[in-house]
């Protein structure tokens, strides 16, 4: 079991990380969704695996470790934030700089990282769409 | 104390002249004058001690840690620099008075002056070597300002600039220098590093200590190759270059020798090195003056001749050398200073400073011509004036010294050679600009006398050279023992300061140099046609050249690097993840553990090749964005099965509700996005891509695998022993969240909450035309709000919230909980808003989603604070039992109330996110209508 | 148990909270309640201050949990110096939004008490979950401040930094979780404990988790090569927000000193110090990239993101050195870098205000209105950012030089020096274009703002103050450095009961 688990959660990062990589604000979030699933799970496995295990407290002998539940329960609301937020900033800058990609300008001209990409004036090109 | 004043008085004036900068030149120069009179009257009062060799010392402790103390030293040498500062300061003062226009800034000037004049007295009087470099940095920048001072001359801002990295750039090096010293010596204080001479020098770090040392002296003192800075520094106001540029600051290098003497010379390093640098510049500084057209030009590079030749005769190991150049030192102060104001007097006057049109000056101005003609004498070396007295001095020092041996003679000849040029272009100064002629189309024309008072300065100076050199042994001599014991730091050897020495070998070498530099002067027209045909070699272009080539190539490099890709950066971050782990992780004896493997169950495993395989489908489609977006939905919802297939029921809820937002909002964003995206990176890209995302997989796999099949001690089981008897609670993952573990639910939810008015603020003004038709071009619904809809959405929304408050209810001992019921209530409102528009929802609930998420946080909080009061920690919680029909026995626990605010968070929250996002179709209001 | 030790955070969170609902009230409440609750957390970090001063490590047992089970919130003399750093960096960036950048996008003063609020848990907090919430907290505070005032440069800029910043949560949470498989334990202090004994495979998984961690903090902290998000996003952040992000670089250093004193501290034998000799290579690196992009940026603003690096490249360098006199000076330095180029954005902003469309561009521009008095103010600041003397970046170099010996220092003393020399020729060459030159157009710009450049002054001041006041200033960073070193003390404070 814990093979396969850890082969699926390798696979979701893969899937994920190589989607991040992409060039689209879109295909980036869902990279990062996904990413955050493996992520997730990876954390929750953290308490071992425990089949048919009583979740809440009776007079069974053992119990699953709580611990990671909590963390993930907590990972998974703020990961829902985040993910909310960058779809969101995403939609504004597609709208913004008439462009999805995640440089928020369509390759053909070079951005330095020497604050010296003035040439992008606000297009609405987007918006024609 | 009296130090102390001495040295801060200037500081302290600096504000003097801005006060009275309405009043004029005259009150500001009297108010400039103020410091510096009190200084000298306070240096004069020590006479009489530091001439019987007495040390006037002042200390305190600054910084400790640092070896950084306030102490300052009076003895000999600091006395006449100090001397020399303040009366030549004073002088120059006067003279900028006259030589400033009334249109100028001239409060600034003086400010900056005063502001040197301290930093130099500092740098001259500190006792410890970290104090005297703070006042050295301070010179370079007081400098750097004066020389910049006409800013709207780019000769002068670049001028400006270069001298700041030249010595600036000296000064960091002389810090180098001087932290080796104190890490070998053990302490900053003077006192002790001049003890410890021997000491450094057996030491393996004196090289390396002396260079760089000689690296800011050499720098400060404008020798050869650094000396380029000084000429373009003369693009300063003529007082700044009389003051700074000859008499003081390009002689605090000098000083440095002088000052370090005991500790650094003596040795062959020593030797070669000053010796030779001294040796260069003399030279160069000696011939390049003569083809100077520019007068200021020609000073410049005899000034740099000068301090060649003062160095020289430091590194010379000699007794006597030293002696020589401290006495040089104040004969070129007084000699040079005055050329530098009579050339401001000629430029003031003309309007030019170019010798190839000055002429025949001296039927306008014969009283300037007078004192010019006896300083540049005195420059020259010519009997009765004090420059010859220590011109014979170094010339018989250089006969000496015997370090080199069968090339001993090699100095001598130089030094005539250069003595030689040095007469030249006195010559030249005198000839070309009083006689030669008439006047060339000067600017100003006819010249004249300047202002009676403009002179008297440059009188004294040369008052002072004429007395020096007539009547040495009277005037200066017992001045420049004290001094030169000071720097030497034994008693001197036997000299007498004479201008008859009888006939001697000195005498005869002054005599060539006379002879030698007159024919030089008249038989100047070849030598000046071979010097035309030099490169032209200036300092200021190249220096901005290679700035500018730096710039370039620096920002090039750096775009090249930096190309503000977002993959590119991605890309380096995860490498950097994945080496650093394969690096930490290759220790690992074995990936497997020693706990047994649990045995795999067909539904699980099926359950997750189902998720792998649809992730795998994300990837592939993620070009047809639905697509992709249904086969995400599909390994959410999977993810949640097997939270549920692991026992854990709570996971499995919230990333059900969580799942079905999620894919919501996507949803919305598709819509307004372009359903398809090009395929940009190139194949190689997607190759690295590939195998970066393959490496970060492995690497996660192998990590979950060696630790699922370790063992481990945790502390879940003091949760479980607590959770009931302390939590109240039989979920056991509830009471960690609420009370366990509240605080990270605080912040969990004030997450939520900011998140929410962050979308807010960033959905400000944005509006969004909808499109008529979808990708496939089929029309989208123009039915605002669906009759069916609205009839099931408000059917279903009490059921929901039904629902959710039974979730909520049971949190605490069945899986369920405040987030949760948030988050049904949520979807079930989002559904409501689908149906009726916003606006709808929002008046009949009568809150606004921000105060409601507020609310939440501060109730949490509230929550938390009220233990405080009872005498327990922040979110202590406490409870009671009760039985209440049909949902059977909750527990009221104050946790409880805390969950209610987890509750109002999530629900304000996610509806304010969403409802956002759902009008933008629309323009979106400013957050003062939500 | 301190109460007070909960104002750091609670208090920004409650007002943060309480300014999510008043975006409909006028402005000048908004802006009391946030001037009230700086000035308030001024106070509280000043307490917090002379109480860790004493030295003793006092730990906060949240909901009267004991540690390891609950989490604790911990008060050395470290986390008090950095909460007193965000303190007066919260004052006056708070002060200087009140002249108007506030109003240029909404809930501006609501998002800056949660940043504090994110900010000051990060530096109490004692466990390493809590540490990620306090990072999110004040993650998705700076990617709003980020984008105040909006605009295409900063969207783009965001971009970046929200992407790259959420695979590094992720990555936290891969790390965490590590730590958790390993050790069953959150509590910073009791990982501490667990390394010291653990050994094998299980150390060496350990490492690898905090190896990772060292490079989540390390994209906070943005060394290379994981800076280059941010030339861009502080160059173009709104004037009070860049300032206050002077901070959010050191909390990733901090994190990083925190973890190499205590977590992989002395006691962790085989894997104390971890990875820090990788981090000295880092550390060097970005010295002189960033030292170079200075010297080659084309605006006042970038090149005081450069700067920024420079500082973080310094910083990480005597973290990585690690002796109680490296860490002395560095956390001198710290207060040095942080304040004064947060005082230099916002001189910035004012210069730009009288440049016209040019703003800090680094071209000949129109005249100023007021050179001499704004030049003046640049070139003290400038010779304090260069670590030129008599101010205080000259003394925290100084010290820094002082605490290395042998080939560490071939390598840091010429890296540094340069660097100086560097800066210093690069400076000048933007003071003298933007003072100096002028193609004597003037810009119809509106005349100085007296009170903004007043609070832009004070801030500034703090470089004379920390020379003055250098030697007590030391003396309690020495006092910290030994602090932290002591990794027995806050076992005991935390009072776990196997001892080390």
């Amino acid at each position: 079991m814990e093979l396969l688990v850890a082969i699926t959660i390798g696979v979701l990062t893969f899937s994920g990380i190589y989607l991040i990589l992409r060039a689209r604000t879109f295909s980036v979030a869902l990279g990062l969704t996904l990413f955050s699933y493996a992520v997730n799970l990876f954390l929750f496995v953290m308490g071992r695996l425990h089949t048919g295990q009583p979740a809440v407290l009776n007079d069974a002998s053992s119990y699953t470790d709580p611990v990671p539940q909590a963390l993930v329960l907590t990972a998974i609301v703020i990961g829902f934030a985040m993910t909310s937020f960058v779809l969101i900033l995403a939609l504004r800058a597609y709208t913004e700089l008439g462009s999805d990609h995640v440089d928020g300008v369509e390759k053909t001209k070079k951005i330095t990282g020497l604050g010296r990409n003035k040439q992008n004036k606000k297009k609405r090109t987007g918006a024609k769409r | 104390m009296i130090l102390l004043a001495l040295v801060f008085a200037p500081f302290f004036a600096v504000v003097l002249p801005f006060l009275v900068a309405q009043r004029g030149r005259t009150w500001i120069a009297v108010a400039t004058a103020i410091a510096p009179l009190i200084a000298l009257s306070l240096l004069l009062s020590q006479t009489s001690q530091v001439l019987e060799g007495d040390v006037i010392s002042f200390k305190q402790v600054w910084i400790s840690q640092l070896g950084l103390n306030l102490s300052f030293r009076l003895d000999g040498l600091s006395y006449l620099f100090s001397l020399l500062i303040l009366g030549i300061g004073l002088l120059v003062i006067l003279y900028a008075r006259y030589y400033l226009s009334e249109q100028e800034r001239v409060a600034r000037f003086f400010t900056c002056l005063l502001l040197f004049m301290g930093s130099m007295l500092g740098l001259v009087l500190a006792g410890n070597l970290l104090l005297m470099l703070i006042f050295w940095e301070l010179t370079s920048l007081s400098s750097f300002l004066l020389i910049g001072f006409w800013s709207q001359q780019s000769a002068a801002r670049q001028g400006a600039r270069m001298a700041l990295a030249v010595t600036g750039g000296g000064g960091l090096a002389l810090l180098a220098g001087i932290l080796v010293i104190g890490h070998v010596v053990g302490s900053y204080e003077l006192v002790d590093v001049l003890a410890a001479g021997e000491l450094l020098k057996a030491h393996t770090l004196y090289p390396v200590a002396l260079v760089l040392v000689l690296l800011g002296v050499f720098t400060k003192s404008a020798q050869f190759p650094f000396h380029f800075w000084l000429p373009h520094a003369m693009s300063a106001p003529t007082p700044v270059s009389a003051y700074l540029h000859s008499a003081t600051m390009v002689k605090a290098g000098v000083f440095l020798l002088a000052r370090l003497y005991p500790l650094l010379s003596g040795t062959e390093w020593w030797f070669y090195l000053v010796t030779f640098t001294g040796l260069t510049t003399l030279l160069v500084g000696a011939v390049t003056a003569l083809f100077q057209n520019d007068l200021k030009g020609l000073l410049a590079y005899s000034t740099i001749s000068h301090l060649g030749l003062i160095t020289l005769l430091f590194g010379l190991d000699s007794d006597l050398a030293p002696v020589a150049a401290i006495f040089h030192i104040i004969n070129h102060a007084t000699f040079k200073a005055s050329l530098f104001m009579a050339a401001g007097i000629i430029d003031h006057e003309t309007g030019s400073r170019d010798m190839r049109r000055i002429n025949g000056l001296w039927k306008y101005m014969p009283h300037t011509a007078v004192l010019a003609m006896v300083a540049s004498s005195a420059m020259a070396g010519v009997p009765l004036l004090n420059g010859f007295l220590s011109k014979e001095m170094f010339f018989s020092e250089t006969l000496h010294q015997h370090l080199l041996g069968s090339f001993s003679w090699l100095l001598p000849a130089m030094a005539t050679l250069a003595g030689a040029f040095s007469v030249a272009y006195s010559l030249r100064f005198i000839h070309d600009v009083f006689f030669n002629g008439t006047p060339i189309n000067l600017p100003k024309f006819p010249p004249h006398e300047p202002p009676r008072y403009m002179k008297i300065p440059v009188e004294v100076l040369v008052f002072c050279c004429l007395l020096v050199g007539v009547l040495p042994a009277w005037t200066i001599s017992s001045l420049l023992a004290v001094a030169a014991q000071a720097s030497l730091g034994h008693v001197l050897p036997e000299y007498d300061l004479a201008i008859w020495h009888g006939f001697n070998m000195p005498l005869l070498m002054s005599f060539i140099a006379l002879i030698g530099g007159i024919a030089i002067y008249a038989q100047r027209a070849p030598l000046v046609r071979w010097y035309e045909g030099l490169p032209d070699i200036n300092g200021r272009v190249i220096f901005e050249g290679i700035v500018r080539l730096l710039f370039g190539s620096v920002s090039r490099t750096l775009s090249y690097i930096e190309n503000g890709s977002l993959q590119r950066y991605i890309s380096l971050l995860l490498i950097a993840v994945v080496v650093m782990l394969i690096v930490w992780l290759t220790p690992l004896s074995r990936v497997t553990g020693e706990v047994a493997l649990t045995p795999v169950d067909p539904l699980t495993a099926l359950g997750l090749g189902v998720m792998a395989l649809s992730a795998l489908l994300t990837m592939g489609f993620h070009r047809q964005r639905l697509t992709a977006l249904l086969m995400l939905s599909v390994v959410g919802l999977v993810v949640a099965m097997v939270f549920a297939r692991f026992s854990a029921p709570d996971l499995a809820l919230t990333q059900l509700v969580v799942e079905v937002v999620t894919i919501l909002l996507m949803l919305l964003v598709v819509y307004f996005l372009p359903a398809q995206a090009p395929i940009e990176s190139s194949s190689l890209l997607r190759l690295r891509d590939f195998i970066i995302a393959a490496c970060c997989g492995g690497l996660m796999s192998v990590l979950t695998f060696a630790v699922l099949t370790r063992p481990y001690e945790s502390i879940a089981d003091f949760f479980l022993a607590n959770s009931l008897t302390g939590g109240g609670g039989t979920n056991v993952v509830n009471v960690i969240l609420v009370d366990f573990r509240g605080f990270d639910t605080l912040g969990e939810i004030s997450v939520l909450g900011i998140t929410a008015i962050a979308t807010v603020a960033l959905l400000q003004g944005l509006s969004l035309p909808r499109a008529r038709v979808d990708n496939r071009g089929r029309p989208w619904s123009t039915e605002t709000y669906p009759m069916v809809l609205g009839m099931l959405a408000r059917l279903i929304l009490p059921l929901a919230l039904l629902v959710s408050v039974f979730i909520f209810l049971r949190g605490h001992n069945e899986p369920g909980g405040g987030f949760i019921a948030g988050l049904i209530t949520a979807v079930a409102l989002i559904l409501l808003q689908v149906a009726y528009g916003q606006r709808w929802v929002q008046t009949r609930m009568g809150l606004r989603f921000p105060d409601l998420a507020a609310a939440g946080v501060l109730i949490a909080t509230a929550t938390g604070l009220a233990s405080l009061p009872l005498g327990y920690p922040f979110l202590t919680s406490t409870f009671a039992h009760i039985n209440v029909p049909f949902i059977g026995e909750i527990e009221v626990a104050s946790a409880m109330l805390f969950d209610l605010g987890v509750y109002f968070t999530v629900v304000g929250g996610t509806l304010l996110i969403l409802s956002g996002l759902g009008r933008i179709g629309h323009t979106v209001k400013l957050p003062e209508e939500l | 148990m301190n109460h007070l030790l909960l104002v750091p955070v609670l208090l920004p969170l409650i007002c943060g909270a309480l300014l999510m609902t008043t975006s409909r009230s006028p402005i000048n409440q908004v802006r009391l309640i946030s001037c009230g609750s700086v000035l308030l957390l001024f106070l509280a970090a000043l307490y917090l201050l002379t109480q860790a001063g004493s030295g003793q490590i006092q730990v906060y047992g949240l909901g009267d949990w004991p540690a390891p089970f609950g989490i604790v919130l911990v008060l050395d003399r470290l986390s008090a110096l950095m909460l007193m750093v965000t303190a007066v960096l919260g004052v006056f960036v708070t002060l200087y939004a009140m002249r108007g950048d506030d109003l240029r996008g909404g809930y501006f003063h609501a998002l800056l008490q949660f940043q504090l609020a994110g900010i000051n848990g990060a530096f109490l907090t004692g466990d390493l979950f809590n540490l990620f919430v306090f990072f999110e907290i004040l993650l998705i505070a700076s990617y709003a401040l980020l984008l105040h005032g909006l605009g295409a440069a900063r969207l783009r800029a965001a971009l970046h930094y929200v992407i790259l910043n959420l695979i590094g949560s992720s990555l936290f949470l891969i790390s965490a979780g590590l730590f958790y498989g390993i050790a069953g334990t959150l509590n910073l202090v009791d990982l501490a404990r667990f390394i010291a004994q653990a050994e094998g495979d299980q150390l060496f998984l350990l490492e690898a988790a905090g190896a990772l961690l060292m490079m989540v903090f390390g994209l906070k902290a943005a060394f290379f090569p994981l800076y280059f998000w941010l030339p861009r996003a502080y160059a173009h952040a709104t004037a009070p927000v860049a300032a206050l992000f002077a901070i959010m670089t050191k909390i990733g250093l901090y994190a990083i000193l925190r973890f190499s004193t205590l977590v992989f501290g002395v006691s962790a034998g085989g894997a104390s110090g971890l990875g820090t000799g990788v981090l000295w290579v880092l550390a060097l690196v970005t010295v002189v990239l960033s030292i170079l992009g200075a010297f080659a940026a084309n605006t006042l603003t970038s090149l005081l993101a450069y700067l920024v690096l420079v500082s973080v490249g310094t910083l990480l360098a005597g973290i990585a050195i690690g002796t109680e006199e490296a860490i002395t000076a560095i956390l001198y330095y710290l207060l040095h870098s942080t304040w004064i180029i947060a005082g230099l954005f916002l001189l910035a902003d004012i210069i730009a205000k009288q440049r016209g469309d040019l703003a800090t561009g680094l071209k000949v521009g129109p005249q100023l209105l007021n050179p001499h008095l704004l030049g003046g103010t640049f070139f003290v600041a400038a010779i304090a950012v260069a670590g030129l003397p008599p101010f205080s970046g000259f003394f925290g170099k100084v010290l820094l030089l002082q605490s290395v010996s042998g080939s560490a220092a071939w390598q840091l003393w010429p890296v540094i020096l340069i660097s100086g020399l560097v800066g210093v020729v690069g400076l000048s060459r933007a003071g003298s274009m933007i003072f100096w030159r002028s193609n004597n157009t003037l810009s119809g710009a509106a005349p100085l703002d007296k009170t903004a450049y007043f609070f832009t002054v004070l801030l500034l001041l703090t470089s004379p103050l920390l020379v003055v006041f250098a030697q007590p200033v030391i003396a309690f960073t020495e006092a910290t450095a030994q602090q932290i070193m002591d990794v027995p003390s806050y076992l005991n404070a935390m009072q776990l009961k196997e001892a080390l």
